[in-house]
């Protein structure tokens, strides 16, 4: 495996299955990893960390991780945290949507158009704030 | 007449992101969730088990679960095993695909057709499994009647949804019973305050709610009468 593969960003949304912001939150992280920067990122199954897998917390700790969540409680970020994973920044769907509030999400399983809208606006800060974690760690290199 | 909250089916899926399957997973659950049996079906996110309180790692005891995993990796089925409670039943994307002979598709991010249709499978079978936990329930709680859901239930997201839990003395160790107080004032309405009975019909119905190990079902059923003894004189002042 190269450098540039093991040296992958994770990014790890919360996925909450209860609540439309963690659709967003999903989507936004498919983008990143899908379409933006599909090259310098991959996710990771959040149930594996919050289950103690061994392997996906070696993972978490051995890569930069950018948490997406969609609530308040935080699951994405903690989980991660709590594993003692290298979180490098964290995103709430909630902070996004209060800069544009006219994006309302249709329903958990189906976002409509505004919630799409709402996960690429999140998408492009994320694929942002990758571009910072790779340049800091090229910079570090030498 | 006091309300119990009533008795739904709890369903966590993996939702795992790496890949189709878990997005199936996802996708099934929310059907059920929001469109066949919103009524009957209620749901945690998976992650909250980790970083959750008491009341969200209450919820396979107090919901009839149904893990819904992607893989054989059972990330849902384990997690809610572990932090929680015995799961009611299981099932795996992958491996009910294979039987049915269905591909899972190729879009991890946006189901394709073969995907979508592998979701409308695999909500059917969520829905059979519901159907059969109800069923088998009922049954059950034909004595003591369930009424509303509980409050912040009605969404069908359980988080914060103040699963009542008390916490008893049995045997020497603490364990937190989930609503023991409204299943106690149920009874205390019904004028059931003593009597022949009344520890085999308290412990039936605090077994709905709470997983009784059977090695320690006299210990419960002697401190389930105790606390109701006290329960009672709290009532009568």
């Amino acid at each position: 495996m190269s450098r540039k593969e093991d040296n992958k960003v994770l990014i790890i949304p919360c996925s909450g299955i209860g609540k439309a912001f963690g659709s967003v939150g999903r989507e936004a992280m498919y983008m990143v990893v899908e379409e933006l920067r599909p090259e310098e990122t991959e996710t990771l199954c959040l149930s594996l960390l919050t289950l103690g897998d061994e392997e996906a917390k070696e993972r978490v700790r051995s890569h930069p991780v950018i948490t997406i969540d969609g609530c308040p409680k935080g699951c994405a970020e903690e989980n991660v945290k709590s594993v003692g994973g290298r979180s490098v920044a964290n995103f709430r769907v909630v902070d996004t949507y209060r800069e544009h509030p006219e994006l309302k999400v249709r329903s958990v399983l189906h976002l409509g158009e505004a919630g799409r809208k709402l996960a690429r606006i999140l998408a492009k800060k994320v694929a942002s704030q990758v571009d910072t974690v790779k340049m800091k760690e090229e910079m570090t290199d030498g | 007449m006091v309300d119990l909250p009533k008795k739904k089916v709890g369903i966590i899926a993996c939702a795992g992101e790496e890949i189709p399957e878990g997005t199936i997973s996802r996708v099934a659950a929310r059907m059920v969730l929001e469109e066949v049996r919103p009524e009957d079906t209620v749901t945690l996110c998976l992650p909250l088990f980790l970083s959750g309180d008491e009341r969200e790692r209450a919820f396979a005891r107090f919901y009839p679960t149904i893990a819904v995993d992607g893989c054989e990796k059972l990330c849902a089925k384990r997690a809610t095993e572990k932090y929680s409670g015995p799961v009611s039943s299981y099932l795996v994307v992958d491996k009910l695909l294979q039987m049915r002979g269905l591909s899972p598709g190729e879009g991890r991010h946006k189901l394709d057709e073969a995907g979508q249709r592998a979701a409308e499978v695999v909500a059917q079978e969520i829905v059979s499994q519901v159907e059969g936990i109800l069923g088998a329930k009922r049954i059950v709680a034909a004595a003591p009647k369930v009424a509303t859901a509980p409050a912040g239930a009605g969404t069908t997201c359980a988080c914060a949804s103040g699963i009542p839990i008390t916490q008893v003395k049995i045997g020497g160790v603490s364990v937190g019973l989930v609503a023991l107080e409204p299943i106690f004032e149920q009874f205390y309405q019904e004028g059931r305050q003593d009597g022949p009975g009344l520890d085999e019909d308290l412990m039936k119905t605090v077994k709905l709610y709470n997983h009784v190990p059977p090695s320690a079902e006299e210990r419960y059923k002697a401190a389930l009468l105790e606390e109701y003894e006290k329960f009672c004189r709290r009532k009568r002042g």
